[in-house]
């Protein structure tokens, strides 16, 4: 039983911190999606700006490996 | 590197304005101060001079941008040979030009539109030649002298010949026929064969079904549909011996003068460019100067030159930069042959200030060791080492050649960490070549690598606050050389707090550090005031941002363990083969991008932000 929290522990912590990555992406996207179409040669901040959130679940899998090997 | 920039002004006759501006061009290492700030320094009238009182240098302007239009339209209208131009100054024969020109313009122009009605009128032509073929088509076998109309038609849809039939059967009960057939290009083509008296009514029909009967040429408008067909062939003919007798009379024109109007344009356009460039120089009634920035080491050149050319006539004088210079100082960088290839990164960034860093030579050394610590596997960096020796082969230039060199240094770095990792194609390669591995496995020793990660970003951001700093000591701001100073004296505390935490010991006394903690906090408040602390939280999450360099490494690294079972689940060699080539080929394609875009956002968002200064301006030297 405390193997299977263990690992719902895990799973919650790098799939909620993964689900609020792809929130934040999706709106980034939808703002840099213009930006490009106006300024092209933004495309490289862009992309870099797109990866920002990406903080987010990665932290989270890095709690979950964590909680993993504790 | 931050190419050194000079402060000159130039001072002469203002005679010689143009000649001087002339000579700065040939060289093209001097950039126009455009502020007249500096002329208000130096007792001259500021920039821009009014214009409109110069009047001889507007109608200098217009007269020549009157040619200058001129020419080019006549170069337009002219066929694009390829003739040598001639070694004659426009300059000595300006007035001249300026009648013959327009004079040239309107001959070019008459050819250009007799040309255009002759291309007009032959596709005209061919299209009735289609049609009148379909219907020859028609009338063939029909009597032509038996005192019957023939008209034409063209027929949009196969659907209204039936609807034309009837119509036609109402209206003249029986006196006609109609025929169709389909042109060569596709067109469907009727004749409507009746007497002379029912042929004005089926014309009236016709034109009430919105279906006119096929418009000839006036010159063939009277003649009879035989004669028609003839008589177009004829017409065709003479158009063709026209257009032709033009292109000729057009190259003939064109032999003579497309060479000198080339040149003439040529020298129009750098005329023009000067005079508009002098609206940024400070003027007197007797004397010009230039103020503006040069290259530090092309400055002796430029000298020489004018000194050679001008002699003690022109002057040129070294100023000092000031303080409040530094930020119209423009921007030029120039890095060795390994690190210019990384100027494609930094391009992605605002250009650094004059007096801040570049980029380029840190990201130079850091990014191929952060992509190497992420994709750390010897036969994925292998595979991207021959893809970018493939790239290189074909010798690409520009942004390709550039990243073909980023990707070439980085997948060393990747096949150099793979062998500290043990790990070619994921641990199983590894251990199949005998690779021992010298750092901890990735799979493995999570916690380790977590450390060693963190480790690593202290180390990066602490480097870029130590090179914030000295530009806060270089530019003589004391606050904020001190809040930098309290801050890394604070992660300096924070690490050894960690490091005492992590791996106790009686030697790591931890009581001493926190009161000095507790002492550099109010400093840091002191010194930056009462948002330093956020800015310290700040801090602290840039380097915990770094621990991606141990996730996605591990994601990396189970990624190819997970190709390996997955190819050896299929329990057959040639299916396992397959499928480990397209899981490892995903795996390599997944290797590329994530650690090359967290890499780079490392860098841009963590560690350039801490002594990186935004909004220097490029180097535009005039030129050219």
């Amino acid at each position: 039983m405390e193997k299977v929290l263990i690992c719902f522990a895990a799973a919650l912590a790098v799939g909620l911190c993964a689900l609020a990555t792809a929130w934040a992406q999706s709106r980034i996207g939808a703002a840099t999606a213009g930006t490009i179409a106006e300024r092209p040669e933004l495309t490289g901040t862009v992309i870099i700006m797109l990866a920002i959130p990406e903080t987010i679940v990665i932290l989270g899998f890095v709690v979950a490996t964590m909680i993993l090997n504790k | 590197m931050i190419v050194r920039m000079s402060k000159l002004e130039i001072a002469g006759p203002r005679g010689l304005l143009l000649d001087v501006l002339d000579t700065i061009r040939e060289l093209g290492t001097f950039q126009l101060e455009e502020d007249g700030a500096a002329a208000q320094a130096a007792g001259l009238p500021a920039s821009p001079q009014p214009q409109g009182a110069d009047a001889r240098t507007v109608t200098e302007r217009l007269f020549l941008e009157n040619i200058r239009r001129q020419t080019s339209e006549i170069i337009s209208l002219l066929p694009a040979l390829d003739i040598r131009e001639n070694g004659l100054d426009p300059l000595a024969i300006l007035d001249t030009i300026a009648v013959t020109a327009s004079r040239h313009l309107a001959t070019c122009r008459e050819l250009a539109e007799r040309y255009q009605a002759l291309q007009r009128e032959e596709q005209e032509l061919v299209r009735y030649k289609v049609l009148l073929s379909a219907i020859d088509r028609l009338v063939k076998g029909q009597d032509t002298r038996s005192g019957l109309e023939y008209i034409g038609i063209t027929l949009r849809d196969p659907s209204f010949v039936e609807q034309l039939c009837e119509a036609l059967t109402c209206l003249v009960d029986g006196e006609c026929t109609l025929t169709t057939t389909v042109a060569d290009d596709g067109t469907l083509i009727g004749l409507i064969v009746t007497t002379a008296s029912r042929a004005k009514s089926i014309r009236q029909l016709l034109s009430d079904q919105q279906m006119p009967e096929l418009p000839l040429p006036e010159s063939l408008g009277r003649l009879s549909l035989p004669e028609r067909i003839s008589g177009l062939e004829e017409s065709l003919s003479a158009t063709r011996r026209a257009m032709e007798e033009t292109v000729a009379e057009q190259d003939r024109f064109a032999r003579s003068w497309l060479a000198f109007y080339r040149q003439v344009n040529q020298w129009l356009v750098e005329r023009l460019a000067l005079l508009s460039v002098t609206a940024s120089v400070q003027r007197t009634g007797m004397c010009f100067v230039i103020h503006g920035w040069a290259l530090t080491e092309e400055t002796g050149v430029l000298e020489e030159r004018l000194n050679s050319r001008f002699g003690d006539r022109v002057a040129v004088e070294h100023c000092a930069i000031l303080e409040q210079d530094l930020e119209k100082v423009p921007v030029a960088l120039r890095n060795p042959s390994y690190f210019r290839p990384f100027e494609l990164l930094t391009r992605l960034l605002p250009l650094p200030r004059y007096s801040s860093w570049d980029p380029t030579p840190f990201i130079g050394i850091f990014f191929p060791l952060f992509f190497g610590m992420m994709l750390g596997d010897a036969g994925h960096g292998l595979v991207l080492l021959t893809a970018s020796l493939l790239l290189l082969w074909r010798r690409p230039s520009g942004a390709m050649g550039d990243a073909a060199r980023i990707l070439l240094i980085s997948s060393s770095y990747a096949i150099l960490f793979g062998i500290l990792f043990g790990e070619f194609f994921g641990e199983a390669g590894g251990r199949l070549l005998h690779l021992t591995p010298i750092l901890p496995e990735r799979s493995r020793a999570v916690i380790p690598m977590l450390i060693f990660s963190l480790a690593l970003g202290a180390s990066h951001v602490v480097l870029g606050l130590l090179l914030g700093l000295i530009t806060d000591i270089r530019r003589h701001k004391r606050g904020e050389a001190a809040v930098r100073i309290v801050t890394i004296a604070l992660i300096a505390c924070l690490a050894y707090l960690v490091t005492a935490y992590i791996y106790p010991s009686p030697w790591l006394v931890t009581r001493p550090v926190l009161i000095l903690v507790g002492l550099l906090l109010p400093l840091l408040i002191l010194s930056g005031g009462l948002l330093a602390p956020l800015e310290m939280v700040k801090t602290v999450g840039n380097i915990v941002s770094y621990a991606r360099i141990m996730a996605i490494g591990l994601s990396s690294a189970l990624l190819a363990n997970a190709a390996n079972q997955m190819a050896g689940l299929t329990g057959n060699l040639i299916l396992g083969t397959l499928a480990a080539i397209t899981l490892h080929a995903v795996a390599i394609v997944l290797g590329l991008f994530a650690p090359a875009i967290h890499a780079l956002r490392l860098h841009l968002v963590e560690f350039f932000s801490k002594f990186v200064e935004p909004g220097g301006k490029r180097f535009n030297p005039l030129h050219k």
